[in-house]
């Protein structure tokens, strides 16, 4: 009786057949370019406020990064990041499974090629260069003008580091990125305050490392509040983040 | 009458000694030493000075009382584990988000605690414990909470939360704000009140349970308040500041050589005492990262630990049978 059920889900499941996301990063790449060929992305790409396309995620399954659960799904393709659950991909790879690991791309270079990448991996080359040209106009507008200071301050205190993903889009912005990498304490802050503080909105739920970023001693600072998903993956929709910044 | 006049020089001496810290404490921050700008001042230096203060005075009143309550020389809010069910209440307030939406519920949160670890600690160890049966009452109260308080961290929806189990285990008071101030401050002041009006009902009970209730001193209702005014105290400082061990033991015993064995002499200079240690404490913690090669401030209970433990063996060996 079970191993009919049992044949029953994986039969169920294999007309899902296509690609099996286990990372946050390549999830919201794989649903930017080839939402139709999803079978399953991971739990947190449904994530407000770590994924930039949390509602669209929602209308996928998500699966654990565990072989068994990805294997019952048959996937033709799985994307992960080249860390993490390298185990689980080992035993996929192991079972005849391709699994692509994806660099997660901390510029925009890095962004153009890794959507070319992924868009020839998928086969949607096209969609891959469409992504990118808007991404290219949208950092086009962005108005040129001298650097203006500002540090981006994330919880606990620390700092966007010189080549991280902030660092790039900070720059893109024309923004200075005064602290880079260092981290800052409330009494730097308010003695010598930037034009210009740019922060995530904290998680919904209180922490000591995100109350650090609500503490009054900052209110007087110019703040600007990102959506939070921006900063977490760098993407095609990293563009969007810069636009932001560069109001 | 002589011992009046120790306790009026002491008292004074104190007084003296709270003042200079706290003038310290507004000059001295992250930023360096100096008088900072006026922001700087009153959002992170005037609010973190007043907190160390009180909830010092506090735990350092709350010791006093609980040591003459129980007659017991080992007692101790941290020690007890009041201190551990007040972290655990203030930290399920907090991190569930229902603090944010009513700012009380923090030191609420807090003072539930830390009342459920007095009534368990009470319940235990009964009215006149020995000093082996508080200290195993305290010792099981104070690893349940930490326990619970690592669960409850574990389980908590914000992924920065289980690195926070230090704030909660051994206290700190990094960028507080005046907000903070503002919510510890009335049941400190409050639970505070509550226990200098036990002197007289201590000094009845450390001639035994007959006599106090002779004197028209029941034990039950002394011990009742002392374990309100204890949750208050507690409660209400370690919602904001974490669990911070030991000053509640410390302060009575290096007091005691001076103003003598009676409670109730002892609680006003333990009030001083107590603010005047956990300020001291703090303005170290705050100067070790520009003294030694830190990335950050250590934790306050490290630095109450490193002066209380120590004490703590000499007490268990002297009272030692």
């Amino acid at each position: 009786m079970r191993a009919i059920i049992l044949a029953l889900l994986i039969a169920g499941s294999a007309q899902a057949r296509g690609v099996v996301s286990l990372n946050l990063c390549t999830d919201q790449f794989l649903l930017a370019l080839a939402p139709e060929r999803i079978a399953a992305l991971s739990f947190l790409a449904r994530d407000t406020t770590l994924s930039v396309f949390a509602e669209a995620a929602k209308a996928h399954p998500w699966v654990r990064a565990d072989a068994e659960a990805v294997l019952a799904l048959e996937p033709d393709l799985v994307l992960a990041a080249n860390w993490g659950a390298q185990a689980t991909l080992a035993a996929l790879e192991r079972h005849g499974s391709q699994v692509v690991r994806s660099d997660l791309p901390q510029s925009f270079t890095a962004i153009r090629a890794e959507t070319t990448r992924l868009g020839q991996v998928l086969g949607v080359e096209a969609r891959a260069a469409d992504l990118l040209t808007r991404m290219d106009r949208t950092l086009a507008m962005v108005a040129r003008r001298s650097p203006v200071g500002a540090v981006l301050l994330q919880p606990r205190g620390y700092t966007g580091q010189a080549g991280s993903l902030t660092d790039a889009m900070m720059q893109a912005a024309g923004l200075r990125n005064l602290a880079a990498g260092m981290r800052m304490s409330l009494e730097q802050l308010a003695r010598q305050p930037p034009a210009l503080l740019v922060m995530a909105d904290a998680p919904a739920y209180p922490s000591l490392a995100t109350d650090f970023l609500r503490h009054p001693v900052l209110a007087g600072i110019k703040t600007m509040r990102l959506p939070p998903a921006l900063l977490v993956c760098g993407g095609p929709w990293t563009a969007d983040a810069v636009a932001m910044l560069a109001l | 009458m002589k011992k009046q006049r120790a306790t009026r020089a002491m008292i004074k001496g104190l007084a003296a000694l709270l003042l200079a810290l706290v003038v310290a404490g507004l000059l001295l921050g992250a930023g360096g030493f100096g008088w900072p700008a006026r922001e700087i001042l009153v959002e992170l230096r005037l609010p973190r000075t007043l907190l160390a203060g009180l909830i010092g005075a506090g735990l350092g009143l709350s010791g006093a009382v609980l040591q003459g309550g129980l007659r017991n020389p080992l007692a101790d809010p941290g020690l007890l584990g009041i201190g551990g069910g007040a972290a655990l209440g203030g930290m399920l307030a907090f991190y569930w988000g229902v603090s944010a939406a009513f700012a009380p519920a923090l030191p609420i949160g807090g003072l539930l605690g830390a009342g459920l670890a007095c009534f368990a600690l009470f319940t235990l160890a009964g009215r006149a414990p020995s000093g082996p049966a508080l200290i195993l009452a305290g010792v099981a109260i104070s690893a349940l909470a930490a326990a619970l308080l690592t669960l409850a961290l574990t389980l908590a929806p914000n992924p920065f939360a289980l690195a926070e189990i230090t704030f909660w285990l051994m206290g700190g008071l990094q960028d507080r704000s005046l907000s903070h101030l503002a919510l510890a401050a009335p049941p400190i002041l409050l639970g505070g009140a509550i226990l200098l009006r036990l002197g007289p009902g201590l000094d009845a009970l450390s001639l035994g349970e007959d006599v106090a209730q002779s004197l028209g001193q029941p034990v039950g209702h002394t011990l009742r308040w002392a374990a309100v005014g204890t949750a208050l105290v507690v409660g209400g400082g370690t919602a904001v500041a974490g669990s911070v061990g030991f000053v509640g033991l410390v302060v009575p015993h290096l007091l005691r050589p001076w103003l003598g064995e009676r409670p109730s002499g002892l609680l006003l200079a333990s009030v001083l005492a107590g603010a005047t240690l956990l300020l001291g404490a703090d303005l170290l913690t705050r100067a070790a990262p520009m003294l030694l090669p830190l990335s950050q401030e250590p934790p306050l209970g490290v630095l109450t630990a490193l002066l209380g433990a120590p004490f703590l063996i000499r007490i268990a060996r002297t009272v030692a049978p």
